[in-house]
C-alpha cells in the first residue's frame, strides 16, 4: 500500500501545529484511520494532533458540552455526559477497533454523507470551533459541512453541543450494523423547537424541515427515489420517538 | 525516524519510515500474530492493544504509537506449550477455524475482560465488531469470550460436549407442536441427534481440540506470509484499468531503470502458454483460455505486468512507470448482452481451443436430461399445473481474511519452491510446470497453514506470477494481494439467471422439471463447465421426478472471473428450486412441508440426473436403473423435524406474533428450505496418506490434503487415533507438501473428510496390521486376539504392551522395520448430505429492511467425526450464506470498474449483526465413508437465501425472486409502482 508519507510531526500545542502546517503537503490527522488507509500520489507530511491538548469533554453550562476534537468516538460512547443519541450514533459509526482510534474532529472534517453521528450532532445544535493563525472562529456544524474542505491552516479544535431536550433517531440499512442508507435524527430542545437532520440524502448530512423537497443522489445501496421515500418514513418515525 | 515503543512489556527503540504502519513495524519485529487483512482497518486481522485499547494496526502509523504501550498476543506466550486462560477458552470452544485473526480475537477478549469481568452478550459482540471473521459465524468466538470470562472469575465451566437430542423419528406433525429444546444451553453447543446404527468409538465423534490449536491461538508464524527470506523481493501486479482492451505497446524502460527493481514481466517477455486456472484433475476442463500475461485485457483488474523489487513501495512505483498503450474495446458486463448479436467478442484469439462458441461469447453449453425431449413434452402435458419462474442470483466474493499469498524461491538444488496459500498444491505443481517451462519434478509446492479459501484458492491466481519472477531474478519473491485485488482479480461466485419450469399433479406430485440457466463466467472459463453442471445436478436431485432436463449457456463477460466457490453451483440452484417449491405449495393450497415430503428423495431413490452432468462429460445413452447412483443414507426427515421444532414453526399460524400490535410496520415470518450436496467427485477425486510410528509410539501422518481452516487435519488425526488406539495428540499431522506428502486432489468438492479421510483410515489400518502382528509376537498370543486402546496393545488375558515399547522393538531391537502404512482412496459413490435450513425474520414494511433473528440448520452429514468443528462449519457457512441473501454483491459501474471492492461497501456480516444460530447434527451411518461420515463443508451455504425468501413470503405474502434482498429491492416489491429510472 502506497501511503507516501514523507514526514511526521506531533505538535504539542495549536501554535506548534500551525507551524507544522506551513510545510508542503501537510495534512492533519486525528486518529489517522481514514488517511492512513488511503493512497496518495503526492508525498504527505502528517501532523498528528494527539498531544495538541484538544482532548477532553467539558460541561460549559447545564445545557452545553464542549468536546475536544481529538476525543475518540469510543470516548464519546463511554461518556455519561454525552446525550444518549450521540453516544449511540458514535458507537454505530465504526466498529470497535476504528472507534478507539477515530476522533470527533476527523469525523467532522471527513463529512461522511451517511454519518449518523453527524446527523445526531446537527440536531444537537453542534457548533464547531476552528482555530486559525488569527484566532478561533465558531461555526455551526451545518455551515462547516457546506464549506469543506477547510483552509490549509484551519484546525477543528472542539465541538460544542446543546444537550438539553429529547432526541430520537431512525434509520434504514442493509443490516443492523451496516451504516445507514438514510438516517433521520430529531431533537426537541429546551426551547421547545424541533430540529430535524438527515444523512444519506445529500453530499453531507443536513438539517431539514419536514416539508423540504429533497433530491438525494443515489448509489448502489439506494437510489435517489428510494432515499427520498425513506427520508419521509424515517422523519416521521424519529418524530414519533420524541413525542 | 526513531521511535520508542513499549512492546509486550519491553521498551524498544526502533527505526522506521514515517509512512510505515504499526502493522509493518510489528511484523518486522517478529510479531507475526499481527496480520494483514486489508489496508483500511476493517478486518481487524492486525488488531493490537494500544494503551490497552483494541485498535487496527494497519491504519495506525508506527509513528503515532511512539511513546505508547503496544500489546500483541505474543505477550501471553510465556511458556512453551502452555496457554493463557483466554487462549484455552478459544481452543476449548472450537472458536478457531483458520485462526488467521486468532491473536486479534484473544486481545479483544483481554481488553474487554480487563474493563469488567462479566460482559453482556451485546458488549461481547460490540467488542468483537472490529474483527471480521469469514469462518466461524462468530457463535463459538462469542462463547469463547463468555467462557474466558467465567474462568477468570474463578468458575469452572463444563466441557464443550454436544447436547444429545432425542430423535423425533421424523414425526413432523409432532415436531411442529413440541416446545423447543435446550433453551438453557448455549447456541454454540452442537445439538447431536444420535442414531442406533452408529457404533461407539473412542476418539471419532468426540469434540477433540484442533491439532494445530496452539500454533493458531498463540499467533505463531504459520501462514504463507509469516516467513522472511534473505534477499527477498516484493512483487506487485500492474492491472488493467479497462474492461476490454488490446495492449498496443508496453514500455517498461523507466520501470526497469528505477533503482531497486529486479524484474518486469509482461506479455512481450514471457512465453505464451495456454491454461485454465481452475485447480482440477488432469486433464483440466477446457477451454484453456488464459496465459500468464496476454496482449489483451478482458476485465478491470486483469493482469498486464508484474514487477519484483526490493520493497513493496518500489514495486508499486515501478508499476506506475510502466507505460502501456491500450486500444480500448467495447465491453459487455452481463451475460445477456454478451450473447446478443453483434456483441464484442471477448475471446477472439486464435489459439484457444475448446470454447463452445467464441464468436457469441459462449464458453460452455451444458445439457443433461433423464428423458427425451418428446417424453419431456409429454410429461408436461400430463401435469395438472405448470409453474414457470425466473430467478436472478448475483456475483459475490469469497473474501477470505487471508488474501492470496505466495512466497517463492530457488532451493539449493535450484528447484522452484513455492510456499502458497492454496487449496490444491498438487494441481498447482502440475499446472504451473508448462507455464514456466519446467518439468514437474523441478517444482515443490508447500501449503502452510491457510487463512480461509472457500474455493478462491482452488485456482492458480498468483503462483505463476511468482514463478516467473523467481526465475527472472533468481531471488526469493513474495506476492500478497491487497484487498482490492482480492475483490476484483481472484475469483467470484457465478451469477445466474435460472428459469424453473415444473409440472405438478393436483395432489402435489412432481411430473416434470426443466431448468434453464444463463450464467456469467466473467473474463475466463475456468470452472464454468463444472460449477454450472453442478447447478443442474443439485437443482434436479432433491426431489423425485420422472422427467428432468437441464440446459445452460455460460457466457464470457468483461467482469471479474467466476470460479469455484463453496457450494459450487448449488446455492444458485437451491434459491430457485426451494423458492419455487414454496410457491407451488401455496398455489395448490398444500402444506409446504407435506408437499416437499411427498416428493423428496429417500434412501434407495435414484439420483438420475447425476450421470448426465458429470465432470467427465454427460452420459447420453440409456442407463440401467441399477447403474444409476442412489441415495445411500438420508436423514432429511429427521432434519426437518428438528428444524421445525427448534424454530417454533407453529408461530406461522399466530397472527399476534406475525404482526406485533406494538410495532405496526413489522411483519414476522418463518421460512424453510431444503438442500443437499455431494461428498467428493465420484471416480475422479483421490486422496492418499502415509502413517509411520516414532520411538515414543506417536505417529507422523502425512497427507496431501489441504486444511483451509475447516479442521480437516484434526479430523484426520481423530480417524487415525481411533484406528491405532492412541490419543488425537499422538498423531502429528503434516499436510499438503508436494515433496513430502502423498498426492491428493486438494480441498474442494466436499471431498476431504470423505475421500482423504478414508485414505487416512486405510493407511492407519495398514500400520495397525504391522503393530498388531508385532504385539502378538511380543505377548506370545495370536494376532486376532490383540486390541489397541489407550496407547497399548492388549491381549485377551489382560497382558499388554505400550505403543512406545512396540515402536522401540520395531525400530531398534529385532526384525527391525519402520512400521508404517500407506493407502490411497477414491470412490464410485458421492453420498449426499442433506439439510433443513430455517430462518426467522422480520420485515420492516415501510423501509424494506429485513432483519434475520434466528437461523436453524439441521444437517445429516453422516457421522460427524468432530461435532464441535462440524457445527463450526455450519455456523460459518450460514453467515456467509446470509451475506449472499442480504448484502453481498460484486458491483461494477457502466465501464466495468468496481464500485464496492472494499469491506464496508461490500458488507459481510459482523459479530454485532449476526443472528442467533442453532445447529443440529443428525447422524446417519454412511457405509462408504470413514466411520460413517459424509461431507459438511459446502451444504451449509446452500439454503439460507431461499429460507429467508420464503420467510419474507410468510411474513408479507410477497415473492421476491432476486437476491440480495437489499432494503430497496424489498421495498419495491412491497410497494409496487410505475418503474422509475434510477
Amino acid at each position: 500500500m502506497m501511503k507516501r508519507i514523507s514526514a511526521y510531526s506531533r505538535p504539542e500545542s495549536i501554535g506548534e501545529a500551525f507551524a507544522c502546517l506551513d510545510g508542503p503537503g501537510a495534512v492533519l490527522i486525528g486518529g489517522g484511520t481514514k488517511l492512513n488507509g488511503r493512497t496518495s500520489s503526492e508525498p504527505m507530511s502528517v501532523v498528528d494532533l494527539q498531544v495538541a491538548g484538544l482532548d477532553g469533554i467539558e460541561r460549559l453550562d447545564a445545557g452545553t458540552l464542549r468536546i475536544g476534537a481529538t476525543t475518540t468516538l469510543q470516548q464519546l460512547v463511554d461518556s455519561e455526559d454525552v446525550p444518549a443519541v450521540v453516544r449511540e450514533a458514535a458507537r454505530r459509526e465504526l466498529p470497535s477497533t476504528l472507534r478507539a482510534q477515530s476522533t470527533l474532529g476527523g469525523a467532522v472534517v471527513s463529512a461522511d454523507r451517511e454519518s449518523e453521528l453527524l446527523a445526531a450532532l446537527l440536531v444537537h445544535d453542534a457548533v464547531v470551533f476552528v482555530a486559525r493563525p488569527g484566532g478561533t472562529d465558531k461555526m455551526g456544524l451545518e455551515a462547516l459541512l457546506a464549506h469543506l474542505p477547510l483552509a490549509s491552516h484551519d484546525i477543528v479544535t472542539a465541538v460544542a453541543i446543546d444537550t438539553a431536550g429529547t432526541a430520537s433517531v431512525a434509520r434504514v440499512a442493509r443490516t443492523q450494523a451496516d451504516k445507514p442508507i438514510v438516517v433521520a435524527a430529531v431533537r426537541v430542545g429546551a426551547d421547545g423547537r424541533r430540529r430535524l437532520a438527515l444523512a444519506g440524502v445529500a453530499s453531507a448530512p443536513v438539517l431539514v424541515e419536514e416539508e423540504d423537497e429533497l433530491d438525494p443522489p443515489g448509489d448502489f445501496r439506494g437510489s435517489g427515489e428510494y432515499r427520498r421515500a425513506m427520508a419521509a418514513v424515517l422523519i416521521s418515525r424519529a418524530i414519533e420517538g420524541v413525542s | 525516524m526513531e521511535l520508542t515503543i513499549k512492546l509486550n512489556g519491553v521498551t524498544h527503540s526502533l527505526t522506521c519510515d514515517a509512512g510505515d504502519s504499526l502493522l509493518d513495524v510489528l511484523r518486522r519485529e517478529g510479531c507475526f500474530s499481527v496480520r494483514y487483512g486489508s489496508e483500511t482497518g476493517e478486518t481487524g486481522a492486525a488488531a493490537v492493544l494500544l494503551d490497552g485499547r483494541l485498535i487496527s494496526a494497519d491504519v495506525l502509523l508506527a509513528a503515532q504509537a511512539d511513546g505508547h504501550v503496544v500489546t500483541t498476543v505474543e505477550s501471553l506466550n510465556v511458556a512453551t506449550g502452555e496457554m493463557d486462560p483466554i487462549q484455552e477458552a478459544f481452543v476449548e470452544t472450537g472458536a478457531l477455524q483458520s485462526g488467521y485473526s486468532a491473536g486479534a480475537m484473544v486481545l479483544a477478549t483481554k481488553a474487554l475482560l480487563e474493563r469488567g469481568p462479566d460482559p453482556t452478550d451485546d458488549q461481547i459482540r460490540d467488542a468483537l465488531s472490529g474483527i471480521l471473521d469469514r469462518e466461524t459465524g462468530y457463535t463459538k468466538v462469542i462463547e469463547a469470550v463468555r467462557r474466558a470470562a467465567a474462568v477468570l472469575r474463578g468458575e469452572k465451566p463444563d466441557p464443550m460436549e454436544p447436547l444429545v437430542v432425542e430423535s423425533l423419528s421424523g414425526n413432523l406433525e409432532l415436531a411442529e407442536t413440541l416446545p423447543p429444546l435446550g433453551l438453557d444451553v448455549s447456541p454454540a453447543v452442537p445439538r447431536l441427534v444420535t442414531s442406533p446404527d452408529v457404533p461407539e468409538t473412542a476418539v471419532v465423534g468426540k469434540p477433540e481440540h484442533k491439532v494445530e490449536a496452539l500454533r493458531l491461538v498463540k499467533g505463531n508464524a504459520a501462514f504463507a506470509d509469516d516467513i522472511e527470506l534473505r534477499g527477498m523481493l516484493h512483487a506487485k501486479v500492474l492491472r488493467s484499468p479497462h474492461a476490454h482492451a488490446r495492449i498496443v505497446a508496453i514500455d517498461d524502460s523507466q520501470a526497469r531503470a528505477l533503482p531497486g527493481v529486479h524484474a518486469v514481466v509482461h506479455h512481450a517477455n514471457t512465453p505464451r502458454v495456454k491454461y485454465a486456472s481452475g485447480g482440477q484433475s488432469w486433464p483440466n476442463p477446457r477451454p484453456h483460455d488464459e496465459v500468464s500475461f496476454d496482449d489483451k485485457v478482458r476485465y478491470v483488474g486483469d493482469r498486464v505486468a508484474a514487477v519484483a523489487a526490493e520493497s513493496p513501495e518500489i514495486a508499486e512505483e515501478a508499476c506506475r512507470l510502466i507505460k502501456v498503450s491500450y486500444a480500448v474495446l467495447p465491453a459487455v458486463l452481463d451475460a445477456k448482452s454478451a450473447l446478443a448479436e453483434g456483441a464484442p467478442v471477448i475471446h477472439d484469439e486464435s489459439d484457444t481451443v475448446g470454447i463452445f462458441d467464441a464468436a457469441h461469447n459462449i464458453s460452455h453449453h451444458i445439457e443433461g436430461q433423464t428423458v427425451s425431449d418428446v417424453e419431456m413434452d409429454a410429461a408436461f402435458a400430463r401435469a395438472d399445473h405448470v409453474f414457470e419462474t425466473t430467478f436472478e442470483v448475483q456475483q459475490m466474493q469469497h473474501t477470505p481474511i487471508e488474501p492470496h499469498a505466495t512466497i517463492g524461491w530457488l532451493d539449493e538444488d535450484e528447484r522452484l519452491v513455492l510456499r502458497s496459500s492454496t487449496q490444491v498444491p498438487f494441481h498447482i505443481r502440475r499446472m504451473l510446470a508448462p507455464l514456466l517451462g519446467l518439468p514437474v519434478k523441478a517444482i515443490r509446492i508447500i501449503k502452510p497453514r491457510m487463512g480461509g479459501g472457500f474455493g478462491s484458492k482452488q485456482e492458480m491466481v498468483i503462483e505463476d506470477i511468482v514463478g516467473h519472477l523467481v526465475l527472472a531474478t533468481r531471488r526469493p519473491v513474495r506476492l500478497v494481494l491487497n484487498r482490492e485485488e482480492e475483490f476484483i482479480s481472484t475469483r467470484t461466485r457465478h451469477s445466474q439467471t435460472l428459469t424453473y419450469r415444473t409440472g405438478v399433479t393436483s395432489d402435489g406430485h412432481l411430473v416434470a422439471q426443466d431448468l434453464r440457466v444463463l450464467s456469467s463466467t466473467g473474463a475466463y472459463g475456468t470452472h464454468g463447465f463444472t460449477v454450472n453442471s453442478l447447478t443442474g445436478a443439485r437443482g434436479l436431485s432433491l426431489y423425485n421426478c420422472p422427467a428432468k432436463r437441464f440446459s445452460c449457456d455460460v457466457a464470457y463477460t468483461n467482469r471479474p472471473v467466476a470460479g469455484a466457490f463453496r457450494g459450487y453451483g448449488a446455492p444458485q440452484a437451491f434459491f430457485g428450486l426451494e423458492s419455487q417449491m414454496e410457491d407451488i405449495s401455496r398455489a395448490l393450497h398444500l402444506d409446504p412441508v407435506a408437499f416437499r415430503r411427498m416428493n423428496w428423495v429417500q434412501s434407495g431413490d435414484a439420483l438420475d440426473i447425476l450421470p448426465r452432468l458429470g465432470e467427465r462429460g454427460g452420459v447420453v445413452e440409456e442407463i440401467a436403473p441399477e447403474d444409476l447412483p442412489h441415495v445411500t443414507t438420508c436423514g432429511l426427515e429427521e432434519c426437518v423435524a428438528q428444524g421445525l421444532r427448534a424454530i417454533g414453526w407453529h408461530r406461522r399460524e399466530d397472527p399476534l406474533w406475525k404482526q406485533p400490535p406494538d410495532r405496526p410496520h413489522i411483519r414476522r415470518g418463518i421460512g424453510l428450505a431444503l438442500c443437499m450436496q455431494g461428498s467428493g467427485i465420484p471416480f475422479v477425486d483421490m486422496g492418499a496418506c502415509s502413517i509411520k510410528i516414532n520411538d515414543d509410539g506417536s505417529f507422523n501422518l502425512l497427507v496431501g490434503a489441504a486444511d483451509l481452516g475447516t479442521g480437516a487435519d484434526t479430523v484426520f488425526a481423530q480417524i487415525a487415533a481411533d484406528v491405532l488406539g492412541v490419543a488425537t495428540d499422538d498423531i502429528l499431522v503434516y499436510s499438503g507438501d508436494t515433496d513430502f506428502t502423498p498426492f491428493d486432489v486438494g480441498a474442494y468438492a466436499s471431498s476431504t473428510t470423505y475421500i482423504s479421510g478414508m485414505a487416512v483410515k486405510k493407511a492407519a489400518e495398514a500400520a495397525r496390521v504391522r503393530i498388531v502382528e508385532r504385539a502378538a509376537r511380543l505377548l506370545r498370543v495370536d494376532a486376532d486376539e490383540i486390541v489397541l486402546r489407550d496407547r497399548r496393545a492388549w491381549a485377551l488375558d489382560g497382558q499388554s504392551i505400550s505403543m512406545g515399547d512396540i515402536a522401540l522393538n520395531a525400530l531398534h531391537t529385532e526384525d527391525q522395520e519402520q512400521i508404517m502404512g500407506t493407502a490411497s482412496h477414491w470412490s464410485t459413490e458421492s453420498p449426499a448430505p442433506f439439510a433443513a435450513q430455517l430462518a426467522e425474520i422480520e420485515v420492516d414494511v415501510d423501509t424494506g429492511q429485513i432483519t434475520v433473528n434466528k437461523l436453524v440448520m439441521a444437517v445429516d452429514c453422516g457421522v460427524a467425526i468432530n461435532p464441535v468443528t462440524a457445527s463450526g462449519q455450519v455456523e460459518g457457512g450460514m453467515v456467509q450464506a446470509l451475506g449472499y441473501a442480504l448484502s453481498e454483491e460484486t458491483l461494477l459501474d457502466d465501464l466495468g470498474r468496481p464500485l464496492n471492492a472494499r469491506f464496508g461497501p461490500y458488507w459481510i456480516f459482523r459479530s454485532d449483526d449476526t443472528p442467533t444460530m442453532e445447529v443440529f447434527l443428525v447422524q446417519t451411518m454412511e457405509a462408504s465413508g470413514p466411520f460413517g461420515a459424509k461431507s459438511i463443508a459446502e451444504i451449509v451455504i446452500d439454503a439460507v437465501a431461499p429460507a429467508v425468501r420464503n420467510a419474507v413470503l410468510d411474513a408479507t405474502g410477497v415473492t421476491i425472486d432476486a437476491i440480495p434482498f437489499t432494503p430497496e429491492r424489498v421495498w419495491r416489491a412491497l410497494h409496487p409502482q410505475p418503474t422509475v429510472d434510477l
